[in-house]
């Protein structure tokens, strides 16, 4: 019993003690960072270390915060606090009742002069489907003079929130892409958009299309519409002029969502990808082994 | 159809619309209209649109004051709403009712719990604070439970529990608490008619019944077509008529966990009260999609299995493939669309009767598993022996009669036969009973043979449409014995068997029995 008590009041001590480093170490990095005396490599190598102390009471965050909204502070300095930040936002419960200032703190800096912590303010807000945000960046889109983002970056972002009213303006960018990575980014967030499916066919039919777009296409056909893909599927599979990763791509739609016993029957298309198997480069090779051992399973 | 010219309004031009209703005395009434999901002017807007004008519109229920009518809206945002915007200006609406009730408290607990802090602003339309403001959802529902008073002394301990969550509120808003603690713990005692319980005043918020002979009819919605979480194909009059159903609407890329995936999995649990009340063959469900086109019948399969909801031939999930806007109005749906995804939409149930009937709904806040299933109780005890009040009087001649003739008219179509298919079923039997009538047997069997064949694959076409598989069976039994008796053993009473069972077989599967059972139970109801 009394063993028990003093091994009881040895572990009581031994935390007490590492609560009391942590607080100590948390408190001397917190210090570091808030100090406009120390260098910039100082300040961000502590902002590193303040999550924890950051949700260690009201005054901590609000200094952080401070930074980060500061504009006369070095702008890695201000990153940092956002980062940190950031971290906090996930790992400390205490970071809660402050999540509120938080918000409107990246709403400020969303408008900075800094691109960089634009677009990582924005992120963070886009995740969180902030109205604010979205607001913002479908004006950017719609007058690319009030952009705060790239429209490729603005498209990325809006698609976390699918009811973002975010279609028009990427369909807008698919007829007259200012660039192929907005192009892209278009057609990615269009593929939650059920009636796209004829525009995703009209692009995976089109060999002059980029290939990268053709396969967004590929995997946002079968999402919308999976029995046109299977068809449209063993068509690019049989067209011996198409490129090797694009069919690689039709093959893995027909192996995971194909008719198998549909597939059994189909000798042209079992002939065609038996060759397959020892001829093209290796990613469609390999589909082409997993289609033809899902057949025989 | 929507209103184009509301449609395309700004949202500048909807708010000033409201600031205008909201000062008229006259027109006041319209802000409830302005909150339906299914107005015009919410048609081809964004989800973060929706949420400023609807903000809007409850901001002006805090100045002009809530009613009855508009209690619905507001308590609705606090038991599904996720929007700290939308919640913050119920909130401060439901503070302009006129009386406060312990009722309210379990709404305000409950948003208190599921919303997260944040900055706002209520100064100008679609505003979002760039700094820390003293406007949040947090303050405004301490706000309300301090406004309730003693009314909410049965959320102290709630309360409690809440503030000493660690990091779960700051220090000025745990000084808040406090203070609201000290206004429902007050000396002020709640008055005598205001003694209410948690459960008497919203107890039937939301919900409405029809009485038998006042529901809307179905003709505008029969011929609608589903596919279901098999990709049966089945209609409106196939599915929802001859027995009580519960429908629910739902779509699967709804983000509210508090709407659609809490509606389907309350609907599993109607289910298992079905199960356990003894009338799970007796009443159907069916979870119907808002999002014909996205929702494919293994995205629907996939999102009931998860919540746990039981599929079979009386339990399905369906997407309108044909015909969703006539759906859309018939049962006339709080649902927005911005191109076809849904932007805006509430929770809605409907209890169904006999004849496909909307007899009950439940809408807006979220409704208790038992009432729904006694509702449904209660629906098929009238569809079993509707009420005397319906009964035509005798001495009204020509009313029996037109029921008569309805109801026969009901099995004559029934039985008659209305596509090729039906046909070849008919011609079949009709040709093999009259063998022994055609001067050259022999020639004609191949294509009497080949109508037994069609008919044999219509029945079948159809019990997998139906899920009945009872009707195929008869007939595989009738066709082998006629052929046996016939043309093999000669044995004429095998062969009578035979078409009597294919006979049978057809018609079990070309009329719906329940439909049939239901005309019957109208019969004998007009005839005493």
């Amino acid at each position: 019993m009394a063993g028990k008590t003093r091994a009881g009041r040895k572990l009581k001590m031994t935390r007490k003690a590492k609560r009391t480093r942590e607080a100590v170490g948390g408190g001397r990095a917190f210090w570091i960072a808030t100090n406009k005396q120390k260098t910039i490599q100082e300040r961000v190598s502590a902002l590193a270390h303040v999550p924890m102390a950051v949700g260690e009471g009201d005054n901590n965050l609000q200094a952080v915060l401070g930074v980060l909204r500061d504009v006369k502070e070095p702008i890695e300095v201000r990153l940092a606090a956002l980062q940190s930040l950031q971290a906090a936002s996930f790992s400390v419960v205490a970071f809660e009742s402050s999540s509120g200032d938080y918000r409107a703190t990246l709403r400020n800096i969303a408008q900075d002069e800094n691109p960089e912590l634009r677009e990582r303010a924005l992120s963070v807000l886009a995740q969180q489907k902030d109205g604010f945000a979205q607001k913002k960046l479908l004006e950017g889109l719609q007058n690319p003079q009030k952009a705060l983002v790239p429209p490729q970056k603005a498209l990325q972002l809006l698609s976390y929130d699918v009811h973002a009213d975010a279609y028009k303006a990427a369909r807008a960018i698919v007829n007259s892409p200012p660039n192929p990575v907005a192009k892209s980014e278009a057609l990615r967030l269009l593929s939650a958009d059920a009636t796209a499916a004829p525009m995703f066919e009209k692009i995976l039919l089109d060999k002059s299309e980029s290939r990268e777009n053709r396969q967004l296409s590929a995997s946002a056909l079968h999402a919308l519409d999976p029995e046109k893909m299977q068809t449209l599927a063993r068509d690019i599979v049989l067209d011996a002029s198409d490129y090797d990763d694009i069919k690689a791509t039709s093959l893995t739609a027909l192996t995971q969502f194909g008719d198998n016993a549909a597939f059994a029957r189909d000798q042209t298309l079992r002939k065609s990808v038996d060759l397959m198997k020892t001829r093209g480069s290796d990613e469609l090779q390999l589909s082409a082994s997993q289609f033809l051992s899902k057949l025989e399973a | 159809m929507p209103d184009l010219a509301a449609a395309e309004q700004s949202e500048t031009q909807f708010a000033e619309l409201v600031d205008a209703v909201a000062a008229d005395p006259v027109r006041q009434e319209q802000l409830a209209e302005l909150l339906r999901e299914d107005h015009p002017f919410y048609s081809q807007r964004g989800g973060a649109a929706i949420v400023r004008m609807r903000g809007w519109v409850l901001l002006a229920l805090a100045r002009t004051g809530v009613s009855d009518r508009e209690l619905p809206f507001v308590l609705e945002e606090f038991d599904t709403g996720t929007d700290a915007y939308l919640v913050a200006a119920a909130a401060r609406a439901l503070r302009s009712y006129a009386r406060p009730s312990a009722a309210f408290a379990p709404f305000v607990m409950r948003a208190l719990n599921n919303i997260r802090d944040e900055p706002l602003s209520f100064e100008g339309y679609g505003e979002y604070p760039t700094s820390s403001t003293d406007t949040t959802p947090v303050r405004e529902l301490l706000a309300v439970l301090a406004w309730l008073g003693p009314h909410a002394r049965s959320k102290l301990p709630e309360l409690a529990s809440l503030r000493a969550q660690p990091g779960r509120f700051c220090k000025k808003l745990i000084a808040e608490l406090d203070r609201t603690v000290a206004a429902i713990c007050g000396n002020r005692q709640p008055e005598a008619d205001q003694t209410d319980d948690c459960c008497t005043t919203p107890a039937h918020l939301g919900q409405e019944w029809w009485p038998f002979h006042e529901r809307k009819g179905t003709e505008t919605v029969d011929s609608i077509v589903f596919e279901d979480h098999d990709g049966t194909p089945i209609r409106f009059g196939e599915f929802f008529k001859g027995r009580p159903s519960i429908v629910v609407f739902f779509y699967s890329r709804c983000d509210n966990p508090w709407k659609c995936s809490l509606t389907v999995a309350k609907l599993a649990r109607v289910q298992q009260l079905f199960k356990e009340r003894g009338i799970y063959g007796q009443v159907q469900t069916a979870a119907i999609t808002y999002d014909p086109v996205f929702d494919l019948p293994k995205r629907m399969r996939e999102y009931g299995r998860e919540r746990g909801l039981q599929f079979n031939a009386q339990h399905r999930a369906l997407r309108a493939t044909e015909g969703f806007d006539a759906l859309r109005s018939h049962f006339c749906l709080g649902v927005n669309f911005i191109e076809s995804l849904v932007n805006r939409h509430r929770v809605e149930l409907y209890v169904l009767d006999g004849a496909g009937r909307v007899a009950a709904s439940f809408e807006r806040i979220h409704w208790d598993e038992s009432q729904v299933v006694d509702r449904a109780c209660e629906v098929l005890r009238q569809d079993a022996a509707p009420p005397v009040a319906a009964r035509p009087s005798f001495g009204g001649q020509g009313q029996v009669t037109g029921t008569v003739l309805g109801t026969l008219a009901s099995l004559a179509w029934a039985f008659f036969p209305k596509c090729p298919m039906c046909w070849a079923a008919y011609l079949s039997i009709f040709g093999i009973a009259g063998f022994q009538q055609i001067p050259y047997p022999s020639k004609t069997h191949p294509a009497l043979l080949a109508v037994m064949l069609i008919n044999i694959v219509s029945v079948w076409f159809r019990a997998r449409a139906t899920q009945r598989i009872g009707g195929f069976c008869f007939v595989c039994a009738g066709i082998v014995a006629t052929i046996l008796g016939k043309m093999v053993m000669n044995w004429d009473n095998l062969a009578a068997g035979g078409i009597a069972l294919t006979f049978a077989g057809s018609l079990w599967g070309a009329v719906n029995i329940r439909q049939l059972q239901f005309y019957l139970r109208r019969i004998g109801c007009n005839f005493g």
